[in-house]
C-alpha cells in the first residue's frame, strides 16, 4: 500500500517535472548575448522579408495570431512569450530550433538571423516601433479575364477617409491561377491612376484538358477585400494528358495484356491440353476396342 | 418495410459536417461512415481519422456514398485528367510521425502497418543521416501491378495504384515484387474490425480491411475524389510535403497549402526518385536532404542494404 | 529381350512376375495398418492446424509484411522439385531409349503425382485468402506468373496421371483376369472398371503406344515449364538473391537432385517391405547412382555460377544476402545443404561401393533433407534483406521463424505426400507387369489369355 502510494507520488512528479522541462532553457553565455545587428528601418524590413520567407508559415502574421495550431503552438511575434526571451534567447532559439520549431542555423546566415529578431523586436511595446503597417482599409476589388488578348483586367477601389470608395492607385495585385489543390501564384501588377490594371497571362499557363483557368485576383495584406475567384477563361494551354496505360503494357491488367503474351499462352495452354484430350480420346478407342 | 427504408436512408447519411474542429489541419471530419444509429435524434459516426463521435441528424447532409460495385468501378477508373504526384522534402521533416499517425487513423491500420513509414537513412558511412518519409511509390512501371494473378491490384490512368481487398487472394506475390517494400498484409483480423462491421467497403481507401489482403498507401484517393490532400500530406506540422497533379505541373504544400510549379521545385532543388536503377518510375519523388531544418536525432541502425 | 520361351516356361515365369508384384496389393499385416495411423493421424494433426490458420489468419504463422513467404512456399517448391522426375525417368530416358529405367516407371510416376498433387495442395495453404481461390480462374490474370505456374501445375499433374494410368491398362486387366482370390473383391471390382475392357488386342497395344509417346513428348516441355516458371516467382522480383537469369536451369538441375534421392528411397522401401529384390536389382541402383551423380555435377556447376558471380562483383545488396549466407545467420544452413546435397553423393557416389542399394538410400536420405533445406534457403534469408531499411516494426518482422502451426501443416504434406504413394502402392503393381513379362521373354498372347 505504502509502495503504492509512492509510486503514485514519483509518477506526480515526473508527470511535473515532464511539464517543466517543456520550458525550453537556454544557456546561461547564450542568453545574455546582444544583437549585434542595429534595431533601424533597413535592418527591420530585412528581418520582416526573412521573417516572411522563413517563419511566417508556422507563426502567422504578427497580430493576427494565426499561427498553425500545432502542439506546442507556435507563439505570435507580438505576443508576451516572444517578447519576454532575451535577444540572445531568441537568437539561441532560432539558431538550434527544437521539436517543431526547425533549426535555422545552416539556412539563415547569423547577420541575418539577428536582423530577424530586430523584426521581432519591431513588435516589443517597449522599444519604438520603425515598421508600422497601416491598419488595412476596406477595398473592392473588380476583375475580367479578356479571353482574346488573354489578359486579366482589373479595376480596384478604396474606401477613404469618409467611407466612399475611390480609385486604388499603386496596389500590387496577386494573380494566380486555381489547381487541383491550391492558387498558383503566375504573376503580381501595380494599378495605375485609374485603379486600373492589366496583366498578360503567361503562354506557359496550363489550364485544363480544355485550357480553362480559374483566375484568381487578390490584393496584398493591407487591404481587406475577397478574393475574386473569376469563372473559367480559355487562357492557357490545354492540359497534356499523356496517357500512362498503353494499349497492351504487361503491367495493367487483362484488359491491357500484350497480345504476343496472351496467344503465346493461350497456344502453349492449347496445345497442351489439345494433346491431352486426344490422348484421352486414345483411352476411349481403347475401351471401345475392347467392347468389340 | 417502413422501418428497413428508414435505416436504409440513414445509412445513405455522410459527410459534410458544418465547420467541424481541426487541428493541424488533419482530422477534419470528412467522409464519414455511420457505424450504428440510437433512438434519439444524434447518431454515431466513424470519421475518416478512426474516431467515434456523436453527431445530431440534423447536422448531416445526405451524401453520395455509392454502393458496392460502383465504388469498385469508379475505384478503378480513377480521376479523370489527373496525374497525381508528390514532393518529399527531406530537408524539413524531423521524424515528427504525424503522416504516419493521420495514414493509420484513415485506413484502420494496426500500429505496425504503415501504409507511409519514416525511415532512417543513411546513403554511406560517412554522409549524414536523415529522415525518409516513404510511401508507396505508385511506379509508372509497378512490379507489383506486374504479378497480381488476379488483377486484384492495378495502376489507374490517374496514376495511382490501387487494390482491391474484396479481389485479393492473398497470394503476397506483390510484396516480393515491390522493391521499397511499401505493401502490407493483414495477417490477423484488421485493427477495430467491430468497429467497422457493416461498413460499405471504399476501395479507393481500402476500408475497411479486410483479413488475408493486402493494402498499402493509396495516395488517400477517397480524399482526392473530394479535392482534398492525402491525409499524411495535410497532417505534416513542418512542410514536408507536396502534393498535386503533374499534367498541371502544380503541387501545393499540405502544411502551408503553399502552390507551386512542380517543375520548378524538382529542378531547383535536383529532386530525384528512390532506387530509379531498378527501372519503376516512381510518382514520388524526394527533395535531397540538404539544409536541414532539423538536426537528425535517431541512431541509424545497419539492419539493411 | 531374353530368348523366346516356350508357352509353360512362359505361363509358369508370369505367375512367378505376377505373385511378386502383386505382394504390396495382398500384403497387409499390423505394420501397413500402424503405417496408415500413422500417416492419417499427423495428416489430421496438419488440417486442424489449417483450420486454426483459417480462423486466426496467417498471423499464426511466421511470416510478417517483409518475410512474407516462409516454409510454404520453400515447401511448395520442394515438391515441385521432387516432382520433376517424373518427366526425366518415364519420359526423357525412355526417349533416350535407356533400358534400365523402365522398371523404376512406375515408382517415378507415383512420386510424381504424389509431389505435384501435394504442391497445388500447399499453394492453397500458403493464400490469405482460400476462400477465393476460385478468382484464380474467374479473373486470372494471363501475365501472371501465378497463373502460368497454377496452368502448368495442373497440367503436369494431368499428364503424369495419365502416364501412370497407361501402362497400368494392361496389368489391370492382368491382375482382373489372372489375379489371385487374395486381392480383395473390392480391388478387382476396381481393376475391371479401370481396365476398360482390356482384351489385348494388337490394335490396342499399338494405342497404347501411340497416346504414351505423344505424352512423353508433351511432358518435355511441360516438365521443364512446371520447374522454370516456379523459379519465375522468384526471378521476376527485383530483389537481390532472386534476381538472377540463371534460376530457371538452376532450379530444373535441383529438381532433378531432389526427384533422383526420392525415388532412390521409395525403390528401396519397396524393395525390402515386398520382397523385390529381383526386380529392383542392385544394377539399378547402380545406374541410378551414376544418373544421381551426373544430375548432383550438372547442379553443383549451376550452384557455382550463382554464387561465384555475384559474389565475384559484390554489389550492396547482393553482398549482404551472400555474406548471410556464407558467414551470417545462415552460413550452418547454408554449408550443410552444400555439402550433403552435393560435395557428399558426388565424392561418395562415384565409388561403386556406395551404389550399392544400402549406402545409396543413406546417401539419398541425406540429399533429399539437404533438398529441403536448399529451398528453405532460396526464400527466406532473401525476403529479409529488402532494400530499405526494416524500421517501425516489432521484432518479430525483422526475422522469420516458422510457428507450430507452419511445422504441423508441413508435416502434414509429407504424410499427405506418403499417403498418395501408399495407397498407389497398395492399389496397383509398382513396376509395370506387361512390359516386365515381355523383358523376359513372354509372349503377348500369353499375357492377356484368361485364367485357366
Amino acid at each position: 500500500m505504502k509502495k503504492q502510494i509512492i509510486l503514485t507520488l514519483v509518477i506526480a512528479l515526473m508527470s511535473v517535472f515532464q511539464g517543466l522541462a517543456q520550458e525550453w532553457l537556454v544557456p546561461d553565455d547564450q542568453k545574455t548575448l546582444t544583437n549585434p545587428s542595429e534595431y533601424n528601418l533597413s535592418n527591420v524590413k530585412k528581418g520582416k522579408d526573412l521573417y516572411m520567407k522563413n517563419c511566417k508559415s508556422c507563426h502567422g502574421d504578427p497580430g493576427k495570431h494565426n499561427g498553425l495550431p500545432l502542439v506546442p503552438a507556435p507563439p505570435d511575434v507580438v505576443s508576451e512569450k516572444m517578447q519576454n526571451n532575451t535577444d540572445g534567447e531568441l537568437h539561441y532559439k532560432i539558431t538550434k530550433g527544437r521539436g517543431g520549431m526547425p533549426q535555422f542555423e545552416i539556412t539563415i546566415s547569423d547577420d541575418d538571423r539577428w536582423r530577424l529578431i530586430n523584426f521581432i523586436r519591431n513588435f516589443d511595446p517597449s522599444r519604438e516601433q520603425l515598421l508600422v503597417d497601416a491598419p488595412p482599409k476596406k477595398a473592392k476589388l473588380l476583375a475580367s479575364v479578356n479571353e482574346v488578348e488573354k489578359k486579366v483586367e482589373i479595376f480596384a477601389e478604396v474606401e477613404d477617409a469618409n467611407g466612399s470608395f475611390v480609385t486604388l492607385t499603386d496596389a500590387a495585385v496577386k494573380i494566380s491561377a486555381k489547381k487541383a489543390f491550391g492558387n498558383l501564384p503566375i504573376g503580381e501588377v501595380l494599378t495605375n491612376a485609374d485603379g486600373r490594371a492589366e496583366y498578360k497571362i503567361p503562354e506557359t499557363l496550363i489550364g485544363d484538358e480544355n485550357g480553362m483557368v480559374n483566375i484568381v485576383v487578390q490584393l496584398d495584406e493591407a487591404y481587406i477585400t475577397d478574393n475574386v475567384v473569376l469563372d473559367a477563361a480559355k487562357v492557357g494551354q490545354l492540359k497534356p494528358q499523356p496517357k500512362l496505360i498503353k494499349k497492351e503494357i504487361l503491367w495493367s491488367t487483362n484488359e491491357n495484356i500484350q497480345t504476343w503474351l496472351l496467344l503465346s499462352y493461350l497456344g502453349a495452354v492449347g496445345a497442351a491440353w489439345a494433346a491431352i484430350a486426344y490422348v484421352v480420346f486414345q483411352i476411349f478407342k481403347i475401351w471401345r476396342l475392347g467392347k468389340e | 418495410m417502413e422501418k428497413k427504408s428508414r435505416r436504409s436512408f440513414v445509412k445513405a447519411l455522410g459527410v459534410s459536417i458544418g465547420a467541424a474542429g481541426v487541428v493541424g489541419g488533419s482530422s477534419i471530419l470528412n467522409s464519414c461512415t455511420q457505424v450504428a444509429s440510437t433512438n434519439s435524434d444524434t447518431i454515431t459516426l466513424l470519421t475518416s481519422s478512426g474516431e467515434l463521435m456523436k453527431v445530431d441528424k440534423s447536422q448531416l447532409k445526405p451524401a453520395d456514398l455509392p454502393s458496392l460495385s460502383e465504388n469498385q468501378k469508379r475505384g478503378r477508373e480513377g480521376l479523370p485528367g489527373r496525374k497525381f504526384v508528390m514532393v518529399i522534402d527531406l530537408s524539413k521533416c524531423r521524424n515528427a510521425r504525424q503522416c504516419m499517425k493521420a495514414c493509420q487513423n484513415h485506413h484502420q491500420l494496426r500500429p505496425e502497418q504503415h501504409h507511409i513509414n519514416v525511415l532512417q537513412m543513411q546513403d554511406a558511412e560517412n554522409t549524414a543521416p536523415y529522415y525518409m518519409p516513404k510511401p508507396c511509390q505508385h511506379c509508372d512501371n509497378p512490379p507489383c501491378t506486374k504479378v497480381c494473378p488476379v488483377n486484384a491490384t492495378f495502376k489507374r490512368e490517374d496514376g495511382i495504384v490501387l487494390i482491391d481487398n474484396e479481389r485479393c487472394i492473398g497470394c503476397r506475390f506483390c510484396i516480393a515484387a515491390c522493391p521499397y517494400s511499401a505493401r502490407v498484409f493483414n495477417w490477423f483480423e484488421p485493427r477495430d474490425a467491430e468497429k467497422y462491421e457493416g461498413v460499405t467497403y471504399n476501395i479507393e481507401a481500402n476500408v475497411p480491411q479486410k483479413k488475408g489482403t493486402i493494402s498499402k498507401c493509396l495516395f488517400s484517393a477517397d480524399r482526392l475524389r473530394d479535392g482534398k490532400l492525402p491525409s499524411c500530406v495535410s497532417a505534416c506540422p513542418n512542410g514536408v510535403y507536396w502534393f498535386g497533379d503533374q499534367n498541371e505541373d502544380a503541387v501545393t504544400n499540405g502544411t502551408t497549402h503553399e502552390t507551386t510549379s512542380f517543375s520548378k521545385l524538382i529542378k531547383d532543388n535536383a529532386a530525384y526518385t528512390l532506387m530509379e536503377e531498378l527501372g519503376t518510375k516512381p510518382r514520388v519523388y524526394y527533395l535531397p536532404p540538404k539544409d536541414r531544418a532539423f538536426p537528425f536525432q535517431g541512431e541509424i541502425d545497419q539492419h539493411h542494404s | 529381350m531374353d530368348k523366346v520361351k516356350s508357352p509353360e516356361e512362359s505361363r509358369k515365369l508370369l505367375d512367378k512376375i505376377t505373385f511378386d508384384l502383386t505382394r504390396s496389393i495382398v500384403k497387409r499385416d499390423e505394420f501397413t495398418n500402424f503405417w496408415y495411423f500413422l500417416l492419417i493421424i499427423f495428416a489430421l494433426v496438419g488440417l486442424w492446424g489449417w483450420g486454426i490458420q483459417i480462423r486466426d489468419g496467417l498471423g499464426v504463422t511466421g511470416m510478417r509484411d517483409y518475410v512474407s513467404w516462409g516454409m510454404y512456399i520453400a515447401n511448395f517448391v520442394f515438391f515441385v522439385a521432387v516432382s520433376l522426375i517424373g518427366f526425366l525417368i518415364s519420359s526423357a530416358l525412355h526417349l533416350l531409349k535407356i533400358k534400365w529405367s523402365k522398371v523404376i516407371s512406375r515408382v517415378a510416376e507415383q512420386v510424381a503425382i504424389a509431389a505435384v498433387a501435394l504442391a497445388g495442395i500447399i499453394i492453397v495453404t500458403d493464400m490469405g485468402r482460400p476462400d477465393r481461390f476460385l478468382n484464380v480462374f474467374l479473373h486470372g490474370r494471363f501475365a501472371s506468373p501465378i497463373i502460368w505456374d497454377v496452368t502448368v501445375v495442373t497440367t503436369y499433374l494431368t499428364i503424369s496421371v495419365l502416364l501412370y494410368y497407361l501402362p497400368l491398362i494392361p496389368d489391370l486387366a492382368l491382375l482382373r483376369d489372372k489375379g489371385t482370390d487374395d486381392i480383395p473383391q473390392w480391388k478387382r471390382n476396381i481393376y475391371r472398371i479401370l481396365a476398360l475392357g482390356w482384351k489385348g488386342h494388337a490394335e490396342q497395344y499399338k494405342l497404347i503406344a501411340h497416346a504414351m509417346r505423344i505424352l512423353m513428348i508433351l511432358i518435355i516441355p511441360v516438365g521443364l515449364s512446371i520447374h522454370t516458371v516456379t523459379s519465375w516467382l522468384f526471378a521476376a522480383t527485383l530483389r537481390s538473391g532472386w534476381d538472377t537469369t540463371i534460376f530457371g536451369p538452376y532450379f530444373v538441375a535441383g529438381a532433378f537432385v531432389a526427384g533422383v534421392a526420392a525415388v532412390i528411397i521409395v525403390m528401396f522401401l519397396y524393395r525390402t517391405r515386398y520382397g523385390l529384390k529381383d526386380y529392383f536389382e542392385d544394377y539399378h541402383f547402380n545406374m541410378m547412382g551414376k544418373l544421381f551423380v551426373l544430375v548432383c555435377l550438372v547442379y553443383l556447376y549451376f550452384n557455382i555460377n550463382e554464387f561465384l558471380v555475384p559474389g565475384y562483383k559484390m554489389k550492396t545488396a547482393e553482398s549482404i544476402h551472400l555474406s548471410n549466407l556464407f558467414t551470417g545467420k545462415y552460413s550452418t544452413m547454408f554449408w550443410a545443404t552444400q555439402f550433403f546435397g552435393l560435395l557428399l553423393p558426388i565424392t561418395l557416389m562415384v565409388n561403386k561401393y556406395f551404389r550399392k542399394p544400402v549406402p545409396i538410400t543413406i546417401i539419398s536420405v541425406f540429399v533429399l533433407i539437404a533438398s529441403w533445406f536448399k529451398r528453405y534457403i532460396i526464400v527466406i534469408p532473401t525476403l529479409e534483406h529488402p532494400f530499405l531499411p526494416v524500421q517501425n516494426v516489432p521484432e518479430n518482422f525483422q526475422h522469420y521463424a516458422p510457428t507450430s502451426i507452419e511445422i504441423m501443416i508441413t508435416v502434414f504434406s509429407f504424410m499427405a505426400a506418403l499417403l498418395i504413394i501408399t495407397v498407389l502402392a497398395k492399389m496397383f503393381p509398382v513396376i509395370t507387369i506387361w512390359e516386365y513379362a515381355e523383358e523376359k521373354g513372354i509372349s503377348r498372347e500369353i499375357i492377356s489369355e484368361p485364367k485357366k
